[in-house]
């Protein structure tokens, strides 16, 4: 794939010539992908699931396991995060050239602060999934009640309107 | 802004506060005095700059304010998101509860979506009946049709 600074279009729009005229004698477009694509020398996966931190080569400070108390979990973390900011103050009051590590371990806990929040995000999906059918519901169910209503009031106006032709109006009919 | 955002911005927020206190602090802080024989004597100040009235010891003080301030700052951010956790509307446990509670849903909406449709249906069809009815007594009215 060349790579120029303005790269013309592709030359694929002479296959179009006579779509006007037989929309069959051109191709069809491609179909979605599938799997991994490059995409302006990136590669990009359509599987939409955010990567744990294994595969992210990052060491997962909270335990594994089918449900996490996320409450709990963000609260020790923050507790460790000033822990280890404290140990970082006072190493480079003592030793200075020993940052390194401490640093290191900082940002390990900012990783697993961001991963837990991240992982958050699909439960808070379905969440606000649930809230929007809740309020599709209640407001059909308004409008049922509304069109129920507005029926009875027109057929009462018609029968009030009857009865009054013919109190009145009979020789009109 | 929804919880899970601003627990993120807060995170953020700490890890500002934090690097920004080491930074200040390091770039800023006064020369720590290690032998007793420099700088030579305090009394004949060597510096000749001939501002009289901010004595070192105002930067000193100053700055040794500066750890506190920013360490308080720390601490009141770590607090806030201690109560933005505490405050997550995290509903009880379960991917499954959720989607069972969606399955339930969707199919609540889909019974009263028909309901609905016949309710408009039925409305409908009344609106027209009215309509030449309506049409009706005017052209009676109007002389247009000889009644039967």
């Amino acid at each position: 794939m060349a790579t120029a600074t303005y790269p013309p279009p592709p030359p694929y729009y002479k296959l179009y010539k006579d779509y006007l005229q037989d929309p069959k004698s051109a191709p069809e477009p491609p179909p979605p992908i599938e799997g991994t694509y490059i995409c302006f020398g990136g590669n990009y996966t359509t599987d939409d699931v955010l990567p744990s931190l294994e595969e992210q080569g990052v060491r997962q400070l909270y335990p594994k396991g089918p449900n996490i108390d996320f409450k709990k979990e963000l609260r020790s973390l923050n507790r460790e995060l000033q822990l280890h900011i404290l140990e970082l103050a006072d190493i480079l009051v003592e030793r200075p050239s020993q940052y390194a590590r401490r640093v290191e371990e900082i940002s390990l806990i900012f990783k697993n602060l961001h991963h837990l929040l991240n992982s958050l995000r699909p439960h808070q999906a379905r969440a606000t999934l649930i809230h929007i059918l809740e309020l599709q519901i209640k407001r059909r169910k308004q409008a049922v009640e509304d069109i129920k209503r507005r029926r009875e009031e027109a057929q009462k106006l018609l029968k009030e309107s009857l009865e009054t032709l013919e109190d009145t109006g009979a020789p009109l009919m | 802004m929804d919880a899970i955002s601003q627990l993120q911005e807060q995170v953020n927020k700490i890890a500002t506060i934090a690097f920004t206190t080491i930074g200040t602090l390091q770039r800023d802080a006064p020369p720590v005095r290690i032998s007793p024989n420099y700088p030579e004597s305090e009394s004949a100040p060597p510096n000749p700059n001939p501002n009289p009235t901010p004595n070192p010891t105002d930067d000193a003080a100053d700055f040794a304010m500066q750890p506190k301030l920013m360490s308080a700052d720390l601490v009141k951010a770590a607090k806030q998101f201690d109560a933005l956790v505490a405050a997550l509307p995290l509903s009880e446990g379960g991917e499954e509860a959720q989607l069972k509670r969606i399955a339930e849903l969707q199919a609540e909406n889909s019974v009263v979506g028909r309901e609905l449709e016949k309710q408009l249906e039925a409305a409908e069809r009344e609106l027209e009946e009215v309509r030449e009815l309506f049409g009706q007594a005017a052209d009676h009215c109007l002389n247009l049709k000889k009644p039967e």
